[in-house]
């Protein structure tokens, strides 16, 4: 014994081994690095004029630039401004998320020629001079479909629309196009119940698309009218094209989180650190794995075990305690006891194996001096119907028959 | 390769250099400096493949006695080998100590000794040992897997050896019984004596008698050179645990007892394990000591998990025994498979052979039946009456069949079972 064969063999072995994690991991790497590799990224925003989907900007951006406007997207403040400063220039912003400040807003507002702004925050219309202020959402159908407005304005973009369908958010301003009627505030969701509130007192009116004192800023409160799934209902297309197209740049700008200005110079925490911390770090874990593959080493292949099967012998009995009580069962489960507990006072009593149960009754009313008729009663007529009757007439019956084998 | 707790310690001291003085560089010194040191110290530990490995086992042990398992190990490099080794049992052998630490200088053997205590009967193995053989430094270690197989029998403990004194005594107060005592314990003509007061008169050979002019009896003793064959069932029946013993393991039990006894007794034993065809079979003719042998045909025996075919037993026993014998069928009561296994077979053997079927009870099936206190407890007092009412009515089934029964628990069911036996010598049914 003790042939350790060659290097060779062993290094075989192992390799044969390890051989089918090797390939699980390249598979892994694989589809990791898949993964990592920037494809041609589709854009999926809501109102992207590069969205082709429905909920994308696409159709009025593509019709705006086949007018011959040229079309600029901007990915950041300092874009936008740079494309509104070099010539006569429409803003439109569109920043559902609210990333931009109020002075951000107004920046961007009187740097452009004409601003457009896509339902904006209450917060970011504070430090605009035109007065706009948000109403309220606008409300919708018992079915949840938005209704028809008419313009009912003097602004020429509206009236040239005429009428548009769509949700959105109604704004007060100098100019309310579109005007709709919101409940009072206090009158629990705004939706659905607008037909009988319109003849309330303090019910609000608000435009959808509202215009400044100024006439450059206009707040676009349903700027779901753009979308490609919406821009060819009723007017939708000519308030977009008139509202936009009026100077021969538009500056298209969706504020991400890095317009985000922040308030005042922080400290970055991590420059406290003394600089051995990440080097440090870094080594700990290269000791950790060191220290895993330390403990993680086993002496040798596992012995296997040959387990024996574990079969309890009471285990089919308790299978059919189960299924008694499973299927409520009484009278199967008082007729077994009974049975068995006549058998066994029969052998007790030396009464013959054949003997009918009367008889052994009998015996037993002999033996221990107690009334025939009371213990035939108990034994033989007496059926328990509920779980508590069994348990009470199981006990009885095997005090009887201790009383019968102890004497 | 294998690093060791110290490459770890020392991988770990590398904190000190990579704080005082931060940056790329000392971890890369610091990591080279790790790499060669655990290159040099594996290269420089003796080659776990050039080590000779002898085991000496003993063939077999006993359940519940231990044994040794001694490896010699023989360094042939020229290096010192500071290894650890183990031996890798399977779990049940009850290794105590099966990871040790050798130092063994070049060119000489030490021996490792590794204590087992099995825990389970039935043959047990060994498949490799593992050498980890680590360089001066105690940092790197070399590790083989080395093939060496080796095969531990465990035989049955054989507890109810305990009880054989007991019936033996028994059985010699059957032997040379004078007809005085008992008469008809025995019906072999045994021998002449005088007449004593006290004894039968029936007994007096008056033949004798008249020859002797003295009054002479005659005496008896029970027969002898009568055959006894042991079936032990192995089929799944016997895979039921039955107070956390199988009931194959109590079958063994009782069949070693029964064995001996029959064996001192003076009758012919023929011992065969047997589910669909057959797993060992012993026979107290052949040559050496019965007991060693069955022990050794009973040690593998496992429960196989299929259905015991009982119609091919009477060919068995006719083929262990061709005459009158005492068949011993030691198998299990529960209802479903012996009336359609065992029942149907029962007559052929019958005709020819005394019969005597011997089953563990369960004493839990006790336990359950007493246990009325709750509902959940009451519906299992009931299931357990119906399988112990099942149990007696199988049992009456066999002994209308003309097979004798015994149903004991499992301490009690070797001693009944020779009881029987016994019993059925003094009453000249053999």
């Amino acid at each position: 014994m003790g042939d350790g064969g060659s290097a060779l063999r062993t290094a075989r072995t192992r390799a044969r081994r390890v051989l089918p994690l090797l390939v699980g991991a390249l598979v892994l790497a694989l589809v990791l690095l898949v993964n990592l590799i920037p494809g041609p990224e589709e854009d999926d925003r809501p109102l992207s004029p590069g969205n082709p989907g429905p909920a994308g900007a696409m159709a009025v951006t593509e019709v705006l630039s086949a007018e011959g406007i040229d079309v600029v997207r901007a990915t950041s403040s300092e874009d936008a401004l740079d494309a509104l400063s070099a010539g006569p220039a429409t803003l439109f912003l569109n920043d559902p998320r609210q990333y931009l400040s109020a002075d951000q807003v107004a920046e961007l507002a009187s740097a452009s020629d004409r601003a457009v702004l896509a339902a904006p925050g209450d917060r970011q219309l504070s430090e605009l001079a035109d007065g706009f202020a948000v109403v309220g959402p606008a409300p919708v159908g018992l079915a949840g479909d938005a209704p028809t407005v008419a313009a009912q304005c003097a602004d020429p973009d509206a009236t040239a629309a005429g009428r548009i369908t769509v949700a959105g958010t109604a704004y007060a301003g100098s100019t309310e196009c579109f005007a709709v009627e919101l409940p009072a505030a206090a009158d629990g969701p705004a939706g659905g119940d607008t037909d009988q509130d319109t003849d309330q007192d303090d019910a609000r009116t608000g435009g959808l698309y509202v215009t400044g004192s100024s006439g450059r800023v206009s707040v676009l409160g349903a700027p779901e009218l753009l979308s490609n799934a919406s821009i060819t209902e009723e007017g939708h297309a000519a308030l977009a094209l008139r509202a936009l197209g009026s100077s021969p740049t538009l500056v298209w700008y969706e504020p991400t989180g890095a317009d985000i200005v922040s308030v005042g110079e922080g400290i970055d925490p991590l420059t406290l650190l003394p600089p051995w911390v990440n080097p440090l770090l870094l080594w700990l874990l290269a000791c950790a794995v060191l220290a895993m593959l330390w403990r993680g080493r086993r002496l040798g292949p596992l012995a296997a075990e040959p387990l024996p099967v574990v079969v309890r012998a009471a285990e089919t009995a308790e299978g059919r305690a189960r299924l008694y009580q499973d299927a409520r069962s009484v009278d199967h489960a008082a007729r077994n006891l009974r049975a068995a507990t006549l058998a066994r006072m029969a052998r007790r009593l030396r009464v013959d194996r054949s003997a009918s149960p009367l008889e052994v009754v009998d015996a037993a009313a002999r033996h221990t001096g107690r009334p025939r008729v009371e213990l035939e009663q108990r034994l033989l007529h007496h059926t328990p119907t509920s779980h508590r009757d069994l348990v009470h007439w199981a006990q009885e019956i095997l005090d009887l028959e201790k009383e019968i084998t102890s004497s | 390769m294998v690093i060791t707790g110290r490459f770890v310690l020392l991988a770990l001291l590398g904190v000190v250099p990579v704080i005082l003085f931060p940056g790329a560089t000392p971890i890369l010194l610091w990591a080279t400096l790790l790499a060669v040191l655990a290159a040099v110290d594996a290269a420089l530990a003796a080659s776990p493949r050039r080590v000779g490995i002898v085991r000496t086992l003993p063939d077999s042990v006993r359940l519940g006695e231990e044994c040794t398992s001694a490896l010699v190990l023989r360094n042939d490099t020229a290096r010192r080998l500071r290894a650890t080794v183990r031996e890798a049992w399977q779990p049940s052998a009850g290794a105590r100590d099966p990871e040790q630490r050798v130092v063994i200088p070049p060119g000489e053997s030490r021996r490792m000794s590794v204590l087992l205590q099995p825990s389970r009967r039935g043959i047990l193995r060994v498949g490799t040992v593992t050498i980890r053989s680590s360089g001066p430094l105690g940092m790197a270690a070399r590790q083989l897997a080395v093939p060496a197989p080796g095969v531990l029998r465990v035989l049955p403990p054989f507890n109810s050896k305990r009880h054989l004194p007991s019936k033996l005594r028994r059985l010699r107060e059957l032997d040379g019984q004078s007809a005085v005592q008992i008469r008809g314990a025995g019906t072999e003509f045994d021998s002449l004596r005088d007449y004593v007061r006290g004894d039968d008169v029936r007994s007096i050979d008056w033949r004798a008698t008249a020859r002797r002019r003295d009054t002479v009896v005659r005496t008896w003793r029970p027969e002898r050179d009568r055959r006894v064959v042991v079936v032990l069932d192995t089929s799944r029946t016997s895979a039921a645990r039955v107070l956390d013993e199988p009931r194959l393991d109590t079958g063994i039990e009782a069949a070693l007892l029964l064995s001996v006894l029959a064996e001192r007794g003076g009758d012919k034993v023929h011992f065969l394990a047997f589910d669909r065809r057959l797993r060992a079979r012993v026979d107290s003719t052949a040559k050496g000591n019965l007991l060693s042998s069955l022990v050794t045909a009973m040690a593998p025996l496992e429960a196989e998990l299929i259905e015991a075919d009982w119609s091919r037993v009477p060919a068995q026993v006719r083929a262990a025994s061709a005459h009158r014998s005492l068949v011993v069928l030691l198998t299990s009561l529960d209802a479903g498979a012996v009336e359609e296994g065992l029942l149907p077979a029962l007559p052929g053997l019958t005709e020819r052979h005394v019969v005597l079927v011997a089953s563990v009870r369960d004493p839990r099936l006790e336990e359950m039946r007493g246990d009325r206190t709750t509902a959940a407890a009451t519906f299992r007092a009931a299931a357990a009456e119906r399988a112990l009412l099942d149990r007696a009515a199988v049992a009456q089934q066999i002994r209308l069949l003309g097979a004798e029964v015994v149903d004991a628990v499992p301490s009690e069911l070797p001693p009944q079972l020779a009881d029987a036996y016994i019993r059925l010598k003094a009453a000249g049914r053999l």
